[in-house]
């Protein structure tokens, strides 16, 4: 079944219009004191610009690290990857590194939020990164699109999880990102917090027409997602709802 | 038992974190610099004392104006103690119907028993023992002066002796003492020719040598006995007091060394428990989550460390025992004569004080992480709320202080020390601060990389601040070493050129003066320095005759009863000090003398009191002028008693000498010596060579010890470097995550460490420049040193830039952090 991954999506010809990220054959497999672990097996996915997707599975099920794949950050054992056209296995880690800083935006589950820096500080940083004067300026303007402005002096250790969370989306959102890869971003959070957390998500991912990427095992924070595909010990085991391409 | 498993699985278990090596190697270095230093210091004071015993020709002895009871020289043998008996007195030789007033010293066979006595016979030069009965030795003046030579005879005290040979150097040549040309006689000679009879000017002597235990023994015996009148113990302390005075410095410098070593071992494990006690800061509050009692909790932190500590000071003694050995045994020359068993004390009282180290910079943030609540395995920031124990935190500054206390030895070394010290982190602090606002001001218009490296700086504000005092702290020691100590150690060292007068003239009469200098001039002699001399007697303090006064200290009555040398001069001798009055100047309303801080203490005077001298037919009245603070370690000619000219230049006087004459020119000395007979001259350049050869050691052996400290403060980084590098990974890959290119983490990290490298190291070229100046003036008593100024700044910058790279290497791992760490740590 999951060998059949790249027929259940469609035909995964890279730069087909509207194609934002697009995954053939990906594999990924590390050393282990036992030898060779696979983590992924030849998973095949396309996802269009604006398109809303998610990545759902157990526990080691090879979720993060597919999500991983995907945003840059690690590159397959094989397999071909290509983000807005750019193959990421051919390119070394500085390129990757523009291109996420070009294009990408994260929120994880442990909102990895400096906790030396202020609420304010944490959502400057992108914008830091790519030498903006505007960083103060639009960083408020996140933190009042995320209802935080009164707490931009915070310090992450004086917030609550769930605002956190809303710091970690705002940091996110600031440099307006073509693709936002959320890992888990409910995780932590309690239900009430976390609808409000993903509402959030979802209503920036529609104001900003921002193609998201999630990682998580809630089914009812996938379902909210326009595609889904389902990871068992790395492969895929349930293709997605809809056919993201037309054949 | 059980806490005991428990620390040792622990310790197993976290032997391979940074910190907790950081902390091992830093109490070795602590306990191998203190323990090297101590042991060596140890030896080298037995060494010198030693070295004493050569100049006096035994390892103690008994000088008496009257012959000693049998029982004391019986004791000493009793004890398996060598003995040698002597006496000495002034006595006029004849030759050729020519006479000279020679200064005897009879001894037996058995002197010295300490050092050597040179003899010239025929062309080579032998060492030898006291003459045979029939013989006596004679130096080159009195050869010269009595147109005699080897072989000749001699006429003293009534008998013929024969001429054995010529008398080069006795073991106490060095000493000031010797006013006449010297002759060497047998004891029994002196008793049968009547020379050491009832009301003869003899003074007896008595030496002794042996093991170190039995002259202790002997000694407690003699100081347990009534002495007869007017006898004293000659000991190897009391007899080089100028010796004594070089080795003082010299162990100053090398405790000042070991010193810095063990504070920046301390900052080293100061940081590097901090950073343990974060680490841990989890660990913790889940074990006081699962019940565990804080006082376990404790327990466990103390087994821990204490299980690395014991291993870390036995190690730190033992390398510091084999490197004291190693670096003796290539010193041991300067002090050959005499072997000096390893004294094991220093070392072990150096692993004591390891561990008061560890405990007095590790405690603090171990009792804190102890105070973690069971609440903080859900929030973190409660475990950031534990402010209870800042006061735990004197705790370092306190065992900085007993250890600066207790190795200096000295309160003023001490008091400069900590003084500056904590000078230098306030400063190190208040400009790291001042960078830090800057920073957050700047950032925001700043080139990116420098931005994004203020921003770092600004982040970890703490941290910033702590290192950049720790590296200042660290920084001021190592320049104090590199820097200041070999330039203070240059200037004590030019204090004593190669030039300094090394032999002195007395009885120079006024009209002779003119001719001395010129004759001296012809001879190669240079430097000369002439000072007025009268002889004269203390008779009235404020009117009051001497001998009807009492007083508290000892010496005072002997040095009423003697002869004192006296000298007049308008300005005040260099190497001396006007504690309190006013120096006299040339011509004061009445006449006024400048006395020493040793007249003051024996007497009990002040400034305005009157006293009055006998010299020669007359008496001068005086009033006390000022009191001064002579260094008699200077080798000039000084004066415990200087008069002001106007009112003193007519009292009978001679005049004393100073000059330099390089080595090689004793035939010239000979020819002066003969048209000079009536002047005695005296060489002093044993003693000198010995204090040269104590200098040189000592610089050799600061330089050893310096490489201690280089290691420590190489610690001190590594261990600054290792107490963030674990924020900086996760910044790392979470910058790496949104994009940042390695280039730009680089540029940033080396803005952020060149910057932290020159706070500093300005703070701490600075606090040295001032700190050395200090301790150059308040302890070393080298008048006018000067600080390099411009290498300490050079060695500022190159601090910077060293921490910048240093900086960069330690996070060259930081900057390939792979992005993934991040939604791993999820």
């Amino acid at each position: 079944m999951s060998g059949n991954a790249s027929a259940l999506s469609g035909n995964p010809s890279s730069g087909a219009k509207g194609v934002l990220l697009d995954a053939v054959d990906v594999s990924k497999s590390v050393q282990g004191p036992e030898g060779q672990l696979d983590i992924l097996t030849a998973v095949s996915l396309q996802v269009r610009e604006g398109e809303s997707f998610a990545i759902v599975g157990a526990s080691g099920s090879g979720k993060t690290t597919l999500l991983g794949l995907l945003a840059g950050l690690d590159t397959p054992s094989s397999g071909h990857i290509a983000l807005d056209g750019n193959a990421l296995e051919r390119i070394d880690e500085e390129a990757r590194a523009d291109l996420r800083r070009r294009l990408v935006g994260f929120v994880f589950q442990s909102f990895h939020l400096l906790p030396a820096l202020t609420a304010e500080e944490n959502v400057m940083l992108p914008l830091e990164l790519e030498g903006r004067d505007d960083a103060r300026a639009r960083a408020r303007e996140a933190l009042e699109a995320v209802e935080l402005s009164a707490r931009r002096r915070h310090y992450p250790a004086q917030l609550s999880g769930g605002e956190q969370q809303r710091v970690a989306i705002a940091r996110a959102f600031v440099h307006s990102p073509r693709l936002l890869f959320a890992d888990e971003p409910t995780g932590n959070l309690d239900q009430r917090t976390g609808q409000h957390v993903s509402d959030l998500l979802f209503s920036l991912n529609h104001d900003h027409r921002t193609t998201l990427i999630l990682v998580t095992h809630d089914p009812k924070l996938a379902a909210r997602c326009a595609r889904q595909i389902t990871l068992d010990s790395g492969r895929v085991v349930l293709a997605p709802r809809a056919p993201a391409v037309a054949p | 038992m059980r806490l005991l498993t428990l620390s040792l699985r622990s310790l197993r278990r976290e032997w391979h974190l940074p910190e907790l090596r950081t902390l091992g190697a830093s109490l070795v270095l602590a306990v191998v610099a203190l323990g090297v230093v101590a042991t060596l210091a140890a030896r080298m004071e037995r060494g010198v004392l030693a070295s004493a015993a050569e100049l006096i020709g035994g390892d103690i002895g008994i000088s008496s104006p009257q012959t000693l009871p049998a029982n004391f020289a019986a004791q000493a043998r009793d004890r398996g103690l060598q003995v040698t008996d002597g006496a000495s007195f002034p006595s006029v030789a004849f030759a050729h119907e020519q006479s000279q007033l020679l200064d005897v010293l009879a001894t037996d066979n058995a002197y010295p028993l300490r050092g050597s006595m040179e003899l010239a016979r025929g062309s080579g030069t032998v060492v030898g023992h006291g003459p045979a009965p029939g013989t006596v030795y004679l130096d080159h003046r009195a050869l010269v002066a009595l147109n005699l030579k080897v072989g000749d005879s001699v006429q003293l005290g009534g008998r013929d002796l024969r001429i054995g040979a010529e008398l080069v150097r006795l073991p106490d040549g060095g000493e000031l003492v010797a006013m006449a040309p010297r002759a060497l006689m047998n004891i029994g000679d002196a008793e049968q020719a009547g020379l050491l009879g009832v009301g003869s000017r003899a003074r007896h002597r008595l030496l002794v040598a042996g093991q170190p235990s039995p002259v202790q023994s002997w000694r407690a015996w003699v100081e347990a006995q009534t002495l007869p009148q007017g006898a004293e113990l000659i000991t190897p302390e009391q007899t080089q007091e100028r010796m004594r005075s070089a080795f003082d410095r010299a162990s100053a410098f090398l405790r000042l060394t070991a010193l810095l070593s063990a504070l920046l071992a301390g900052v080293a494990i100061a940081l590097a428990a901090q950073r343990y006690a974060r680490r841990k800061t989890n660990e913790v509050a889940l074990l006081r989550a699962l019940g565990t009692p804080r006082r376990q909790v404790l327990g466990l932190l103390v087994g821990t460390l204490g299980l690395l500590a014991v291993p870390s000071v036995l190690a730190g003694g033992l390398i510091a025992l084999g490197l004291a050995q190693l670096t003796w045994s290539f010193a041991s020359q300067l002090f050959a004569a005499i072997p000096t068993t390893m004294p094991l004390g220093p070392a072990v009282a150096a692993a004591v004080m390891g561990l008061a180290v560890l405990a007095g910079f590790a405690l603090p943030p171990l009792a804190r992480l102890a105070e973690v609540p069971p609440v903080a395995v859900f929030r973190e920031s409660a475990a950031r709320r534990v402010r209870r124990f800042d006061a735990l935190y004197l705790v370092p500054a306190l065992v900085a202080l007993v250890l600066i206390w207790s190795q200096s030895g000295s309160a003023k070394l001490a008091g400069i020390l900590a003084v500056s010290l904590v000078g230098v982190a306030v400063v190190a602090a208040l400009l790291s601060a001042l960078m830090l606002w800057i920073a957050r001001r700047v950032a925001p218009g700043a080139h990116p990389a420098l931005r994004l490296g203020l921003a770092a700086l600004a982040r970890r504000r703490g941290m910033s601040l702590l290192q950049a005092t720790a590296l200042s702290l660290g920084l001021v020691a190592l320049l104090l070493l590199a820097i200041v100590a070999p330039a203070l150690l240059q200037g004590w060292r030019s204090e004593l050129p190669a030039d300094t007068p090394n032999w002195f003239v007395l009885n120079l009469q006024d009209d002779q003066r003119d001719g001395f200098q010129q004759a001296l001039a012809r001879s190669g002699g240079e430097k000369l320095n002439m000072l007025p001399l009268a002889v004269g007697k203390l008779t009235a303090i404020n009117d009051q005759p001497i001998d009807q006064m009492h007083f508290k200290d000892e010496r005072a009555k002997d040095w009423s009863d003697r002869q004192l040398r006296l000298s007049w001069a308008a300005e005040l001798p260099p190497s001396n000090e006007v504690i309190a009055g006013q120096w006299h100047g040339d011509h004061p309303a009445q006449a006024e003398v400048s006395i020493d801080t040793m007249w003051r203490d024996m007497y009990g005077l002040k400034v305005g009191d009157m006293m009055r001298f006998n010299v020669g037919e007359g008496s001068i009245d005086a009033r006390v002028g000022s009191i001064r603070k002579v260094d008699w370690t200077s080798f000039r000619v000084n004066f415990f008693l200087v008069f002001d000219p106007a009112h003193a230049a007519s009292l009978p006087h001679t005049w004393i000498a100073s000059f330099y004459l390089p080595r090689g020119h004793t035939e010239s000395l000979a020819q002066l010596s003969r048209e000079y007979s009536n002047l005695s001259l005296i060489d002093v350049d044993a003693m000198l060579d010995r204090v040269r050869e104590i200098v040189n050691q000592v610089s050799g052996a600061v330089r050893w010890v310096l490489g201690f400290s280089l290691l420590a403060g190489a610690l001190v980084l590594a261990a600054a470097l290792a107490s963030s590098a674990q924020e900086r990974r996760h910044e790392a890959a979470l910058l790496r995550t949104l994009g940042a290119r390695r280039t730009q983490l680089r540029m940033a990290a080396a803005c952020e460490f060149a910057l932290l490298g020159l706070v500093a190291g300005l703070t701490a070229a600075f606090g040295a420049a001032g700190t050395g100046m200090w301790l150059g003036h308040a302890i070393f008593h080298i008048e006018h040193f000067v600080p390099p100024l411009g290498a300490l700044l050079l060695a500022a910058l190159a601090a910077a830039i060293v921490v910048m790279l240093l900086g960069l290497a330690g996070t060259a791992r930081v900057s390939r952090t792979s992005p993934m760490r991040l939604l791993r740590e999820s």
